[in-house]
């Protein structure tokens, strides 16, 4: 837990509303190449059998959804107090 | 016999959201003394990383995700799958993004609703009024469609007939969010999403077992597909075009609004957003929106799987069935009762986590944006036991309008219910961003952005107007900005105090 000013508060959340759009379209492009772009490249690619674009897009956008939400909460996101500590003192 | 077996764990289930809606309304009792609608409507600020992520996947995924979607996905193919592969991105950005922020404002200005911050930021009782209303009308016509999705499934499934499915579930859904508030919804959602799961593994389950190893499947799925491209019947199960007669039946544009509709503006949901309100700290969100991506990922991503699996073991559907029956007739038809009793928990579940936070969320417009809203704006004390009694009854009465419409629904209602999906969205997606990360939106902007916007998008759907192949959220959401944009500069700032609250670092 970090002890921060209301101010601060709000530069930090600005900073981690940031970050989510940009991880959400870091995930959108990959969805985009892995999906359209595999099929494109090779049709007839398989893994386990199935389209090697569907396993790509859909199971790969989905772990890597994961993966990145990891790192920002890991290393972006930070914890704080959401009542307003200043307002009592 | 098999009926009885399949209909077994369906009521254990029932009886078990029932013991929780009771008990929480037994434990919650203290808190509601002091201050009712922060108690009932958002469960006191309390819900922790788990529940978060549970109840918003829970709510987020409706009789679609788990009967429509993977019917669909039956006959068009994989692209299906990847067509409702972008709600990967559902949980995590409305956290992420308007998240903290709403939690902080809203603990700073006590609100409970969405309609309270928005009321807050923008200072206009006309826009509060005007997203209260499209609050109720669009929830308790998503609650219909959802009271009809849960009564076919509940019929189809165990042979009762439609108003007795009907009658059944939305008695048990009704009563305990009536009964318990928001915490009993939470926590009923997060029952809901662990049986989905393990509905869905179970069907995963029967589906590649019966069709002998997914290698088996994928060889009968090819051959179908051959045949269909080959005869130009049916669609092309390997592509993501899922073309039909050398024709795209999912063309790019409509994977592009997919991403507006079924990703990235569903953070503008108020059933969605409201949930930022309720949970206790910095690390809930954070764990929410890890475990809220895992499990909407598995769950959309597997049930569509799933769908297109089950075209190796269901070869086809009877002469103008509709595509909602593949789920119904794969569980009663290949799997043991008592299992297909758990796995049609899983749809049943998706139903009724949608409808009772739908129901909660309804009712507190009802009662904390108008009623309540009107006492504190004549000074007029507020009887605590008084707003209890009221908000019961307000839910019980908007859930059994709800059930009755349901049974014999009237096409109006069906018809504005095909808008409330992305109505909602055009409607609070630019007021609620603008509003936390733009200083210089206010109350005009955002009054012309979501009325002009939800005017284009109702209009524009409802006369069949289309820009190439788009989904029309796209017109919604485009008129909705420029707009919010033009209104915002005609129209006079909010007030100072106001924006100090909402970005103290411009200042």
């Amino acid at each position: 837990m970090e002890k921060m000013t209301y101010k601060e508060k709000f530069i930090q959340m600005n900073k981690e509303a940031k970050a989510t759009w940009i991880v959400a379209g870091i995930i959108i492009v990959y969805w985009f190449a892995s999906g359209f772009g595999v099929y494109e490249l090779m049709p007839e690619a398989t893994i386990f059998s199935m389209p090697a674009w569907f396993v790509l897009s859909c199971f790969g956008s989905w772990i890597l959804s994961i993966v990145l939400v990891i790192f920002l909460v890991k290393k972006v996101f930070k914890n704080f107090d959401l009542d307003d500590e200043e307002e009592e003192m | 016999m098999d009926n009885f077996l399949m209909l077994a764990p369906v009521f254990v289930f029932f009886i078990a959201l029932l013991g929780m809606g009771f008990y929480v309304q037994k434990t919650s009792a203290d808190a509601k003394a002091k201050n009712f609608s922060k108690e009932y409507f958002i469960g006191g600020r309390s819900l922790g990383g788990f529940v978060l992520a549970m109840t918003l996947v829970a709510t987020y995924s409706s009789v679609s995700s788990f009967l429509s979607g993977p019917g669909v996905a039956w006959q068009k193919g994989f692209g299906w799958v990847y067509y409702a592969s972008t709600q990967v991105v559902a949980a995590f950005i409305v956290l992420g993004v308007l998240g903290k922020k709403m939690a902080v404002i809203g603990r700073k200005t006590d609100s409970v609703t969405v309609v309270d911050v928005i009321r807050k930021r923008y200072g206009s009782e006309l826009l509060a009024n005007f997203s209260a209303v499209v609050i109720i009308v669009f929830f308790t016509t998503t609650m219909l469609g959802q009271f009809i999705g849960g009564a076919q499934i509940f019929s189809a499934a165990t042979g009762l007939s439609y108003e007795m499915g009907l009658l059944f579930f939305a008695i048990v859904v009704v009563l305990y969010t009536t009964v318990g508030g928001f915490n009993a919804v939470a926590i009923t959602d997060t029952a809901c999403a662990v049986v989905m799961v393990i509905g869905m593994v179970c069907l995963g389950y029967a589906i590649i077992s019966k069709g002998g190893g997914i290698a088996n499947i994928m060889s009968v799925i090819n051959e179908t597909s051959a045949a269909a491209v080959e005869t130009g019947e049916g669609f092309n199960m390997i592509s993501p075009y899922a073309e039909s007669a050398g024709v795209d039946t999912i063309p790019m544009p409509l994977y592009i609004t997919q991403w507006m509709l079924c990703g990235v503006t569903t953070l503008g949901l108020p059933q969605s957003n409201v949930r930022c309100l309720s949970y206790k700290n910095t690390q809930s969100v954070h764990k929410a929106m890890i475990y809220g991506t895992i499990v909407v990922g598995a769950m959309m991503v597997g049930m569509h799987m799933l769908g297109v699996l089950s075209r190796g073991v269901l070869l086809s559907i009877p002469e103008g069935a509709s595509t909602d029956t593949v789920v119904p007739s794969l569980v009663t038809g290949y799997m043991h009762p008592l299992l297909a009793g758990l796995t049609i928990i899983g749809p049943l579940a998706a139903t009724m986590s949608t409808i009772s936070s739908l129901l909660i969320a309804g009712s507190s417009a009802i009662v904390k944006d108008i009623y309540i809203h009107r006492k504190e704006a004549r000074n007029e004390e507020i009887n605590q036991k008084f707003v209890g009694k009221i908000s019961l009854l307000c839910t019980a009465f908007m859930g059994t309008v709800s059930v009755i419409m349901a049974i014999t629904p009237p096409d109006i209602i069906v018809w504005i219910n095909m808008f409330a999906f992305g109505g909602l969205q055009t409607a609070f997606f630019w007021t609620l961003v603008f509003g936390f990360f733009w200083k210089k939106a206010n109350a005009t902007g955002a009054l012309i952005g979501s009325v002009g916007g939800l005017a284009f998008y109702c209009v524009t759907m409802a006369i069949g107007f289309k820009i190439s192949t788009f989904h029309n959220i796209l017109i919604g959401i485009g008129t909705g900005l420029i707009l919010f944009v033009i209104g915002t500069y005609i129209g006079k700032p909010s007030e100072e105090k106001v924006l100090r609250m909402f970005f103290p670092e411009k200042y």
